[in-house]
């Protein structure tokens, strides 16, 4: 966002600290339990800023690892809820209705909870970087890649629902077990609750912004300007890519997680077209080149939605709103919001330079004259 | 062998459905190289448009045919005057606008006419059923395969035989050249843009009898049309029409031998292997390396 | 072409055809370390796609390209500039969304990793060695600056200098002072005689000029082949040169 990173980890120390503090202002067991939801959804928007923004890579199934990560967590959830919500010899519900027999291998692992953890960041992480890999090393940029993203992301939907036994189906994953770590347990809407997912998200935004201010950063940036041109000083294009999407995946997979301890489900809906839609415009109001400006973009966009949600009719037209805000967005204001902000404070140092140089007499003529 | 043919004749209605669909997109993306995701929302327009004509002024589908193709082709070019036409340079960036466009559309539609299905009633003439080889296949279904092999006949006679072709074939090789010539390249995109919609529409009337409408059916045309542009190549007709008999039989066998939802999976799976290795599609033959 | 033997670089025999039109024909080419080598010829003679096939932009279709001993024409584009080939673009290509001082530490690429860069944040010894190139390229007071709102002629000085920040044994330059005024060409020629020695050259150049000032060797190119090779004065006397560049003028408007 700006030159000064000082004052930027400020800004973005700021704002995390104030979103650990709701807690300690809102009582409201449903409202922490709706903020945590937008939280999440800003924790979406970081993950594609951080591919998007940064480095150009258009992913419109962000969704898709967002659902891997949080079925996952529901797979390990669900094999906890003994003995109500499990069948024979600990079989989750649904697989005795569908007349499965014994838990098949994929499940098996999941039966530890630590396991679940590494595997909802890491599933998400090597699904991204194999896709990835497949693309990049291929030379597949722009608009394909983006096409590929989207007919990946339905190609597993269609698998999660069609394999019913084992996914749960169209119905995805229910009736799951608390989520309970050295001993707390992770309410839907206790505070608890509210505070992993805080604390998860700053996480996640740091280091994303480590990730953008190292020189892997600023080597994503010179592909996202000219892919070519960064390949003749020796890096390896389709290996940067290919990392920074696998990060953003696993954040994305992070976010998924906690959205099933949260929601209480896992639901091939998570990883639908719809939602990788919403996730672009929210960071596309917010700002893709900010990581901070997506992430309040996902919260301004999902918090407005959700206090409009009492009316289905009020629901419809801001869904109406918002695609006509986006298409003027991408048509007339392409960095967002965050773009508002530092355009308003770069002509503010602008004028503070003018006002100098008009000061200094006999200011430099032909930058070439100045060499020697 | 009245199975082969009746199994030959589902994959033939559906490869017809899906050259009506991706005709319309297959013109726009080749020749201004806009990737319309909108598309599948001028497929649903057309389909709403035939029933609003149905039940609202009791016209019958065929005589409806004309001014809905007129109706969603002013609309595509409004769409291009107000949105498309300035981001031309910015690939990505229509994708973006396109998708969002589609989403108004659809909220609009389900604001104006609700969520719930709507049906469409068959022209009547065309409602019985013709024996082929010893397999029966409805006639409507016939109908639409004539439809679409003509509209394609028009479209390929349009682009080889006319000025306004040649106009076309100019710009899709040199934009800037084509220019200095005195063609018009804007006009030539707000009309080809006007046509595909305007295609994209009749497609949404011809399928609406077969299918149930809803403000979400685009969705899926949308994905099957690029589909096939991709398979097709982007700058070949005929190979968008290769690609159309293609997958349909392809579906329609997968459909039988497994399930559509796996089908559609395999398909799509099929066609993320073919943008990595083949994205000039398969149909068109190398340029230059 | 005594040299051949332990020349740094050397294209053998190397052909490319784009569709039936051979832009390369047979051309050999041997450049010994530290030369500064001046590659001209009538447009459209192949000049800059023999740059392009010798850091990878293009590939050849029959033939060789052996730099320090190693075949590379088989390497991707990362891996050749890797062996230490730097190259500039004709059209200067530099990073236009990012700040001046971003583009010299993407030039220096010494380290191409990356979970190695993943953490560097810009270290002190680094910010000097940037610092002292912007000087030499005379960017100094324009560090922060976008590399966007450059004038033409400090975009192709910034590209030079990510060059140097590259620090390359072989430059591979493409009509480095093109768009500069008479002044600027006049300070590039400068730059250029200082590298001569630590840096191996080819430069691709229409100003005869700027090849006058800094060439020993030239080489002539036209219609894919070597035509002529040596001082300024030998090629622009020989009657095959001239003979090549009849109707455009002759070699100085070339």
């Amino acid at each position: 966002m700006s030159n000064k990173p000082i004052l930027q980890l400020l800004i973005y120390g700021a704002v995390c600290l104030a979103l650990l503090l709701i807690p300690a202002f809102v009582d409201d067991a449903f409202l922490l339990n709706k903020f945590a939801r937008y939280l999440i959804f800003g924790m979406l928007a970081v993950a594609l800023s951080l591919s998007w923004g940064y480095a150009g890579i258009l992913n419109l199934g962000q969704a898709t690892t967002f659902g891997l990560g949080s079925y996952c967590m529901a797979m390990a959830l669900k094999l906890k809820t003994v003995p109500i919500h499990t069948g024979a010899e600990g079989l989750p519900d649904f697989m005795v209705w569908n007349n499965v027999t014994e838990l098949p291998w994929l499940w098996w692992p999941f039966q530890s909870l630590p396991f679940a953890v590494a595997a909802g960041i890491l599933v998400p992480a090597a699904f991204a970087a194999l896709l990835g890999w497949f693309m990049f090393g291929g030379r597949v940029a722009g608009v394909y890649s983006a096409i590929i993203t989207l007919a990946a992301m339905v190609v597993v939907n269609l698998i999660i629902v069609d394999q019913q036994s084992y996914t749960g189906g169209f119905n995805g994953i229910t009736d799951l077990a608390r989520f309970e770590v050295l001993g707390i347990s992770f309410d839907a809407y206790a505070r608890s609750t509210y505070l992993l997912v805080a604390a998860c998200l700053t996480v996640a935004l740091f280091a994303a912004l480590a990730v953008t201010r190292s020189k892997t950063g600023l080597i994503l940036q010179a592909i996202r300007d000219q892919e070519e041109r960064v390949r003749f000083f020796g890096y390896d294009v389709a290996r940067y890519k290919t990392f920074v999407f696998a990060a953003s995946a696993a954040i994305a997979g992070l976010a998924g997680m906690l959205y099933t301890i949260v929601m209480e489900f896992a639901s091939p809906t998570f990883l639908g077209v719809p939602l990788s839609l919403s996730i672009v415009i929210w960071v596309a109001v917010g700002g893709r080149q900010s990581l901070l400006g997506a992430m309040l973009g996902a919260l301004l966009v999902t918090g407005v939605q959700g206090s409009l949600s009492e009316s289905e009719t009020f629901l419809s037209t801001w869904t109406l709103v918002m695609g006509g805000l986006f298409v003027l967005i991408v048509l007339f204001m392409p960095r967002g919001l965050a773009g508002i902000v530092s355009g308003l404070r770069r002509r503010g140092t602008a004028r503070k330079a003018a006002a100098q140089q008009s000061g200094s007499v006999g200011a430099t003529g032909a930058p070439a004259g100045r060499t020697a | 062998m009245d199975f082969v043919v009746s199994q030959l004749l589902t994959g033939l209605s559906l490869s017809s459905i899906l050259l009506l669909v991706a005709l319309g997109l297959a013109i726009i993306y080749g020749v201004t190289g806009v990737i319309n995701l909108a598309h599948g929302e001028f497929v649903m327009l057309g389909a709403y448009c035939a029933w609003l004509l149905q039940t609202q002024l009791g016209w019958g589908l065929l005589p409806s045919l004309i001014p809905i193709f007129v109706a969603v082709a002013l609309l595509g070019l409004a769409v291009e005057y107000l949105v498309i036409r300035h981001l031309y340079d910015r690939p990505l960036d229509t994708i973006l606008a396109t998708w969002g466009l589609g989403v108004m559309a659809q909220q609009i539609v389900r604001l104006l006419a609700g969520g719930e299905l709507r049906y469409v009633q068959m022209p009547a003439a065309l409602s019985g059923s013709v024996n082929i080889l010893g397999a029966t296949d409805s006639a409507y279904r016939l109908f639409v395969l004539a439809v679409a092999l003509g509209l394609f006949a028009l479209t390929w006679y349009v682009y080889r035989h006319t000025s306004i072709g040649l106009q076309l074939r100019a710009i899709t090789q040199n934009r800037q050249i084509a220019s200095s010539f005195g063609i018009n390249a804007g006009r030539a995109y707000r009309l080809t843009f006007a046509y595909g919609a305007g295609i994209a529409g009749l497609a949404g009337a011809l399928i609406s009898p077969l299918k149930s409408v809803s403000p979400e059916m685009g969705t899926g045309y949308v994905v099957d049309a690029f589909m096939v542009v991709v398979v097709g190549g982007v700058q070949s007709l005929f190979g968008t029409v290769v690609s159309s008999g293609l997958l349909g039989e392809l579906t329609g066998a997968l459909a039988y031998l497994s399930n559509d939802t796996i089908a559609k999976a395999l398909v799509l799976a099929a066609v993320v292997v073919i943008i990595r290795f083949r994205p000039q599609g398969l149909f068109t033959p190398r340029i230059r390396a | 072409m005594t040299g051949m033997a332990q020349a740094q670089l050397a294209l053998r025999d190397v052909t490319v055809s784009f569709g039936g039109f051979v832009a390369v024909d047979r051309l050999d080419l041997a450049v010994n370390r530290g030369e500064l080598r001046c590659l001209i010829g009538p447009n459209g003679a192949g000049k800059t796609t023999t740059l392009d096939l010798i850091c990878g932009r293009a590939r050849i279709s029959s033939g060789a390209i052996v730099f320090d001993g190693t075949e590379i024409h088989q390497l991707s584009e990362f891996e050749i500039a890797r062996t230490g080939i730097g190259r500039k673009f004709q059209v200067p290509s530099v990073f236009r969304e990012l700040s001046v001082r971003d583009n010299l530490e993407i030039g220096s690429s010494r380290q191409h990793g990356v979970l190695h860069n993943l953490g560097r944040f810009g270290g002190a010894a680094d910010r000097e060695r940037l610092e002292r190139l912007a000087e030499l390229v005379g960017l100094s007071d324009d560090l922060g600056k976008q590399a966007a709102q450059l004038s033409h002629g400090q975009t192709q000085w910034l590209e030079i200098a990510l060059i140097l920040a590259q620090d390359p044994p072989l430059i591979l330059m493409d009509e480095p002072t093109a768009g500069m005024t008479a002044h600027e060409t006049g300070k590039t020629a400068e730059l250029f005689n200082t590298l001569r020695g630590k840096h191996t050259l080819i430069v691709v150049e229409h100003d005869m000029g700027f090849v006058r000032d800094i060439a020993e060797t030239i080489s002539v190119m036209h219609q894919g082949r070597l035509l002529a090779q040596g001082t300024a004065d030998e090629v622009s006397d020989d009657p095959q040169v001239r003979e090549a560049y009849l109707g455009s003028g002759g070699i100085g408007h070339a």
